[in-house]
């Protein structure tokens, strides 16, 4: 990063590590779909939970990584914009409330709305400090 | 099960689009945070924010309306539409990356930015989206 001309692309290591927790992440959300569908026009509740899930675990990882900065790039890659990254998902969350919106369930997006932004940053907050706890060196050692 | 493969594919390939845009924008914000040091008394300027994310979330947004009318429109095939909406869309686009980059701006006390990156996702996503939708339905 502050070299002269150090490249801002990362190592093959981190690519592959990303791709490994970009599979293992897309293919469990897909799975979770599966096994508890969301019917069009009812709350997305398979959606919401795996949001606020993975805002937890990447927050709290964040939070600890911060503390140990010697975790390896390549195994924070994987986890963090890999695994979670690719677990949790905008999109499929605008795209109900758009056709939550076009059905003129508003009820439903209002409140998929509000649960998705005031959960998902409650998970995150908590995840953050919870990292800050578990991430802070104890006395003997890391 | 043609399905499923898809779904992998597209999401790797969301994945690490996402973290090439990622790592491009985090090498390219550290050369603003020098250009900009002048505006505070303080040494450290804090000017990242979360570009790269707000970026691939508006894009998979779009992707996701346009796959949308893409399988409703022309007939997409099922399994078609599950890898780029689940899969490209899915895998693209990110919420934990958004939560907690709204967290640790809320964690240094920047609420605008913490309020400007809710709302501009939001509303940006859901313009692609529908632009994506609309888009392809008049093709």
């Amino acid at each position: 990063m502050s070299g002269p001309k150090t490249s801002w692309a990362p190592r093959a290591g981190a690519w592959l590590a990303v791709a490994a927790g970009g599979l293992a992440g897309t293919e469990l959300r897909y799975v979770l779909g599966l096994a508890f569908p969301e019917v069009s026009g009812s709350f997305p509740w398979t959606t919401l939970s795996i949001n606020v899930a993975g805002s937890f675990v990447l927050a709290a990882l964040t939070t600890v990584w911060m503390a140990r900065p010697r975790t390896p790039f390549w195994l924070r890659a994987g986890l963090g914009p890999g695994l979670l990254g690719s677990f949790t998902t905008f999109s499929a969350v605008v795209f109900s409330l758009d056709q939550l919106v076009r059905e003129g369930q508003h009820g439903v997006w209002t409140a998929y709305l509000g649960l998705s932004v005031g959960l998902g940053l409650a998970a995150a907050g908590l995840g953050w400090r919870t990292g800050k706890l578990v991430g802070r060196p104890s006395g003997s050692g890391q | 099960m043609i399905a499923a493969v898809l779904v992998g594919f597209f999401g790797v390939a969301g994945a690490l689009l996402r973290f090439g845009i990622d790592s491009w924008f985090a090498h390219h914000s550290s050369r603003q945070t020098v250009r900009a040091g002048g505006h505070g008394a303080g040494t450290s300027v804090r000017l990242h924010w979360p570009w790269a994310t707000l970026l691939v979330n508006v894009a998979g947004c779009f992707i996701i309306g346009a796959a949308h009318g893409l399988s409703a429109g022309l007939g997409l095939g099922a399994e078609w539409q599950a890898g780029l909406a689940t899969g490209l869309a899915g895998g693209l686009t990110t919420f934990s990356s958004w939560t907690t980059a709204t967290v640790r701006l809320l964690s240094e006390e920047r609420l605008g930015s913490a309020a400007v990156n809710v709302a501009a996702n939001l509303v940006l996503g859901l313009a692609a989206a529908a632009a994506g939708i609309a888009l392809v339905s008049t093709v």
